[in-house]
């Protein structure tokens, strides 16, 4: 009941947050240069064109009016047209979604499952040598763009070593992509990097915060050698706030999908959207923005329900 | 029969950023089996660090000389495997704070097998039910399907309970009870008092029982040490101690202890008492009979649907000129959020507040401010009562900012340097920051701040449960001195009748948000009407161990009627 | 949690309670951010690279707004240290002009960033209830939305000079400070001596000037740190997808977008000095916030 309670409230929460988003996503259209019509018709339209396609669209109604109606589409699953390809949005994002989500899922895998041990380990000998090397090496990998690290990462393992290829694999479809899992390492490297370096200090701190806990001191008491400790109740305990960050770090990650897309050539939305920018083709554009930070809205409240179900003392989902 | 535990001139310094602390110097201290041992002190006095160092359990930044054996094993020169080996099976320790004392993710009960698994090879299931078993013991209700509570699920008293299920899980021969019932109301504190004793004496287990509650030391110690900075400076059986103590530290400590008067004990007064404070004589002017406070059927809701807490139900009281009312309850019982309500800090969702005659609810802005200016508050905590980025005088002077924007800087200072002497403290200390005071100086500052406007009404809000006994004595004589002097109203939050009896000249006793009875202090603590107030009365533990077994052993019999 | 965590010493066990109370205050806070080397080397180094910015063009002048043809992809040596670039421009004179323009768009637009953030935060902890509810959906919406695609629609739409670049990435950017600050705020309207002086007839204005604001100042610093870290690294990816100052302008981000495919040909010295540079001044702020987390014992980013 509680739960149901909870789930509810949060799933209000999340819905008021996309509404807001889409506000946002609306005015930045009505931002454009000329409006949408401009956008759409080119800069080589008439104004009776404009004022025709205006009215054929709705666009000479009132905001509020036409908003309603922009909700009504986007309902329905209704993103527009891309200018440039000539396709519906949505059957573009359909098509690349998939591909980010597999360079971005296996990038946070892979910088998780480095960063906790990574943490812990630094908790365990703080103040000592492992610690400031790691954490120098931390601040370093968080401090380098993304796409610097990738170019270093092709200098050195394409152009030097020859390990693996400067391109990511091509193709339209994920068992394409799968095919060629040496074309991965490079960009799952290069997105997983920044991803290590919070993560390892999120998990340091909560680490440390929890081996002063008082019930350290009493498995302690009763006979609980050291690793046990560690091992049984800290990291458990450590890795639930950490898990709740995760949400959070959705849109990082997606930032990160966008440079190392571009930079890798890896046919997914975040190079669907640069070479969008590049053109101006507002409607992809905005029908990327509003599709991640939806995924975003997703993330934190799979997160916070993950959290709710593994730390059975967080009665309240604080955001 | 061996000694389970022999200190022998055991010392500690802990090394810290501005050099070595010495915190224990040469303590000797022996246990026997079967026997219990009180080690009282204040705080800072080193006991704590005495019962940590007998598990072995002493942060890094300690250093250790002399010797601790532990059933004969040297703990001092151990290492840590042996010591592992020790805890938990020879050694045990039961800590202060039950709610942060059990992992919050892993069930009550494989917490418990853990204890046992350390130790004995035994199977899983096995394991589970002897933690069943050991919850059985301890006197949890229901224990298979408590076993798989998490500790948040468990009241403070449940959780104490499973920390002592789990020192007892391989009956060891020595307990470690730091300080065991500090957190815990005062019939919680009983019960598990009585839990600790009988398991001790089933099984014969030497006891370590750190504690600065002579009432505590009364009802369940055989001898007693008395530590004062890092020394012992006396010790013995708990008669000798308690009533003939010989060193002056333990006389002065024994003075400065509350005492509970009940009825059957003659009705002597406590040494040194503060006699209630009588309404000074300017008090009974015209309006002597307007209330100062008067709440009237005040109700509050913490949260919202199914989570929401009824806080107060239906609460009516009068605080009236230059009169002390003691507001009395256990944790939970609404006593704060009743003062807090009073101070207009929390609106009641029903009923109606006025101060001075005037509805609180219905003033704003300036009329409101003017009203609230006539009233002075200390709050429970010494660290958080004062801004720590303040002097003492910024902080005393806050009031007449707030309420005399006109006046001079120099009238101010003469104001503040007044209200630090009225509370006793000198006035060198204004420029001082709060940091660099005690926590009893940093209450008596708090007091000055309240009092520079000479309020009509002073709301403490255990304004010294925070202190050590002797500060604490000294903090509630400077109130009462100044109410006889200033003439001002008391509304005196408390969780210690002992105090609220010397105190006040009203009680009010809450319990779950609900008015149980209300009288003045001598009939309503001395013959309560309710049952509840009378239970409360006899849970508390009075510092004196032939009146306390007495007690005791008429609490156990009124309980089983 | 630096204070708890000072106290776990070896492993974990936190020192017994009333146990050594060594009766002083603490250091003051420069010892303290002494005590962190990370933190006073970046310190260091922030102070270098200004020094090398800023002073720099005026002990080793260079022409940077005229290309010249003759000059081209020089390796270092000679009268160009660090070579020249594909239109003749002096590296190292670049690597000084370009960084006068990171440094103060991510100082600038870090410290914009804090003041909304501080601002929207302050007014949503204090307010509390629906008001505070309804300012952080907003944040939450905010956050949802990364500020990389924010920040390319918006460069797509106009191309901004140096000062549209601070407004705008300020504008993106205030989002964590606000979730800090208000945190804090929570915190200390319950402080005990607020609540006192609440219940003394205090307004809440001299609760918010005498209490609440300089108690967040700390909270506040470490976050501006952070902050310009943060706006650095946003610049040079702005400046690296191509919509950031236009040239002759440009900022290490740019001259590192200018030099990508000269990566591939071996001309190292168009990529590795801005890069380096990059790291090293983002290194250095995180660095700072990170002591000075330290040293005022506040809660942070970790």
């Amino acid at each position: 009941m509680e739960t149901l309670l909870y789930l509810t409230r949060r799933l209000l929460q999340a819905l008021a947050v996309i509404l807001i988003v889409t506000i946002v996503v609306f005015c930045l259209l009505h931002a454009l240069p000329g409006g949408p019509a401009r956008g759409i018709l080119g800069p080589q339209a008439t104004a009776q064109q404009i004022a025709a396609f205006n009215h054929e669209q709705g666009l000479d109604r009132s905001l509020p009016v036409q908003y309603v109606y922009y909700l009504r589409d986007l309902v329905r699953g209704d993103l527009g047209t891309s200018y440039t390809l000539n396709e519906a949005v949505s059957r573009l994002i359909e098509q690349r979604l998939p591909k980010t989500l597999v360079l971005t899922v296996l990038s946070a895998l892979v910088g998780l499952l480095l960063a906790v041990p990574l943490g812990m380990w630094q908790a365990v000998r703080r103040n000592k040598p492992t610690d400031y090397v790691i954490t120098t090496l931390s601040f370093v990998a968080y401090s380098t763009p993304v796409y610097f690290l990738g170019l270093v990462l092709v200098m050195v393992f394409t152009q030097s070593l020859r390990w693996f290829p400067s391109q990511a694999p091509q193709g339209d479809t994920l068992a394409q992509v799968f095919a060629d899992p040496a074309g991965l390492v490079l960009p799952v490297v290069t997105g997983a990097a920044s991803m290590v370096a919070v993560f390892s200090r999120y998990m340091r701190a909560s680490t440390l915060e929890n081996l002063s806990e008082d019930y350290v001191r009493t498995a302690r008491a009763g006979g609980a050698g050291r690793y046990a400790v560690l091992f049984r109740h800290v990291f458990r305990n450590s890795l639930t706030p950490v898990i709740a960050m995760l949400g959070y770090y959705v849109p990082v990650l997606f930032g990160g999908a966008l440079v190392v897309e571009q930079l890798f050539n890896y046919p997914g939305m975040g190079l669907l959207f640069w070479s969008a920018a590049q053109s101006s083709d507002y409607p992809v554009l905005l029908g990327c923005v509003l599709v991640i930070s939806v995924a975003t809205v997703v993330g934190t409240l799979l997160a916070d329900v993950v959290q709710r179900v593994v730390d059975p003392r967080v009665k309240e989902g604080r955001v | 029969m061996n000694d389970i535990l022999e200190i022998d001139g055991l010392g500690v310094t802990f090394s810290t950023e501005t050099g070595d602390v010495p915190a224990v110097r040469d303590v000797s201290l022996r246990v026997r089996p079967g026997e219990t041992l009180a080690l009282v002190g204040e705080s800072g006095s080193g006991k704590s660090t005495v019962a940590l160092a007998a598990m072995g359990l002493l942060p890094g930044t300690a250093r250790t000389s002399g010797r601790v054996e532990v059933d004969g094993t040297d703990v001092v020169g151990a290492s840590e495997a042996e010591l592992a080996r020790l805890r938990g099976r020879t050694a045990s320790m039961v800590f202060q704070e039950p709610a942060t004392a059990l992992d919050p993710l892993t069930r009550v009960g494989a917490q418990i097998a853990e204890v046992v698994r350390n130790h004995r090879a035994v199977s899983r299931s096995e394991a589970a039910r002897e933690a069943v078993e050991l919850l059985r013991r301890v006197g949890i209700p229901e224990p298979e399907r408590r076993a798989s509570a998490f500790p948040f699920q468990l009241s403070g008293g449940q959780r104490q309970r499973v920390v002592i299920a789990m020192a007892i899980a391989n009956s060891p021969g020595l307990l470690i009870a730091d300080e065991p019932t500090t957190a815990l109301d005062v019939t919680v504190q009983a019960e598990i008092l009585d839990l600790l004793r009988r398991l001790a004496a089933d099984s014969g287990t030497g006891v370590l029982l750190v504690t600065h509650n002579m009432g505590v030391v009364a009802d369940f110690a055989d001898r007693v040490a008395v530590m004062l900075r890092g020394e012992v400076v006396e010790t013995g059986p708990v008669e000798e101690v308690l009533l003939r103590p010989t060193h002056a530290y333990t006389r002065k400590l024994l003075a400065a202890v509350p005492r509970l008067r009940f009825d059957g004990e003659g009705d002597t007064p406590a040494p040194d008492a503060p006699a209630p404070a009588a309404p000074a004589p300017d008090a009974r002017s015209a309006d002597a009979d307007v209330p100062v406070v008067r709440l009237r059927d005040v109700s509050v809701r913490f949260g919202r649907g199914i989570r929401a807490v009824q806080a107060l139900d239906g609460v009516s009281l009068d605080v009236l000129p230059g009169e002390t009312v003691g507001l009395v309850g256990e944790s939970g019982s609404g006593k704060s959020t009743a003062a807090r309500v009073a101070l207009g800090l929390v609106a009641p969702a029903a009923g109606s507040v006025s101060l001075f005659g005037t509805e609180l609810g219905r003033t704003r802005g300036r009329a409101r401010r003017a009203l609230l200016s006539g009233v002075g508050v200390v709050l429970q905590d010494p660290v958080a009562s004062l801004d720590a980025r303040m002097s003492v005088a910024e902080c005393v002077a806050e009031p007449l900012r707030t309420h005399r924007r006109g006046m001079s800087a120099a009238e101010r200072r003469e104001r503040v340097g007044e209200a630090l002497e009225l509370v006793r403290l000198p006035r060198e200390l204004a420029g001082r920051g709060p940091r660099e005071l005690s926590g009893g100086q940093r209450q008596r500052v708090s007091l000055a701040r309240a009092l520079v406007l000479r309020p009509r009404l002073l709301v403490a809000d255990e304004p010294t449960s925070a202190l050590d006994v002797s500060v604490q004595r000294t903090v509630l004589e400077v109130i009462a001195e100044l109410q006889r002097e200033l003439g001002f109203a008391c509304l005196f939050v408390s969780h210690d009748l002992a105090v609220v009896q010397e105190f006040a000249r009203r009680v009010v006793v809450l319990r779950a948000g609900r008015i149980e009875e209300q009288g003045p202090v001598m009939s309503t603590l001395l013959r309560p009407e309710k049952e509840y107030t009378r239970r409360l009365i006899a849970a508390v533990p009075v510092p004196d161990p032939v009146v306390q077994r007495r007690r005791r052993a008429a609490r156990r019999t009124g309980a089983a009627t | 949690m630096s204070g708890r965590v000072e106290a776990a010493g070896r492993w974990g066990l936190v020192a017994p309670r009333g146990g050594a109370a060594n009766g002083q205050g603490p250091a003051p806070l420069g010892a303290r951010f002494a005590r962190n080397r990370l933190a006073v080397a970046g310190l260091v180094v922030v102070v270098l690279f200004l020094l090398f910015c800023f002073v720099g063009p005026l002990v080793y002048s260079t022409d940077q707004t005229h290309t010249d043809l003759t000059q081209v992809n020089l390796a270092p040596g000679g009268a160009h240290w660090l070579g020249t670039d594909a239109v003749g421009h002096d590296q190292l004179g670049r690597l000084m002009y370009g960084g006068q323009v990171s440094l103060l768009v991510g100082l600038a637009a870090g410290v914009l960033a804090t003041v909304i953030g501080t601002l929207w935060g302050a007014v949503a902890g204090y307010a509390g209830g629906w008001v505070d509810a309804v300012m952080m959906r907003v944040v939450d919406a905010g956050i949802a939305i990364p500020a990389l695609f924010i920040l390319l629609v918006v460069s797509a739409i106009t191309s901004p000079g140096t000062p549209g670049l601070i407004l705008i990435l300020g504008l993106v950017s205030w989002l964590v400070p606000s979730r800090l600050v208000r945190a804090e705020t929570l915190t200390l309207k319950n402080r005990d001596y607020v609540l006192t002086l609440r219940a003394t007839g205090g307004t809440h204005g001299r609760a918010i000037r005498r209490h609440i604001l300089p108690n967040s100042v700390s909270t506040i610093v470490v976050a501006a740190t952070f902050q310009v870290a943060d706006a650095i690294l946003l610049v040079a990816y702005v400046s690296y997808l191509g919509l950031g100052v236009q040239p002759p302008a440009t900022d290490w981000g740019g001259m590192l977008s200018a030099g990508l495919t000269a990566a591939y040909s071996g001309r190292w010295w168009l990529i590795v000095p801005p890069g380096l540079a990059i790291i090293l001044v983002v290194c250095a702020f995180n660095a700072i916030g990170d002591g000075l987390r330290d040293a005022f014992d506040v809660r942070g980013r970790s």
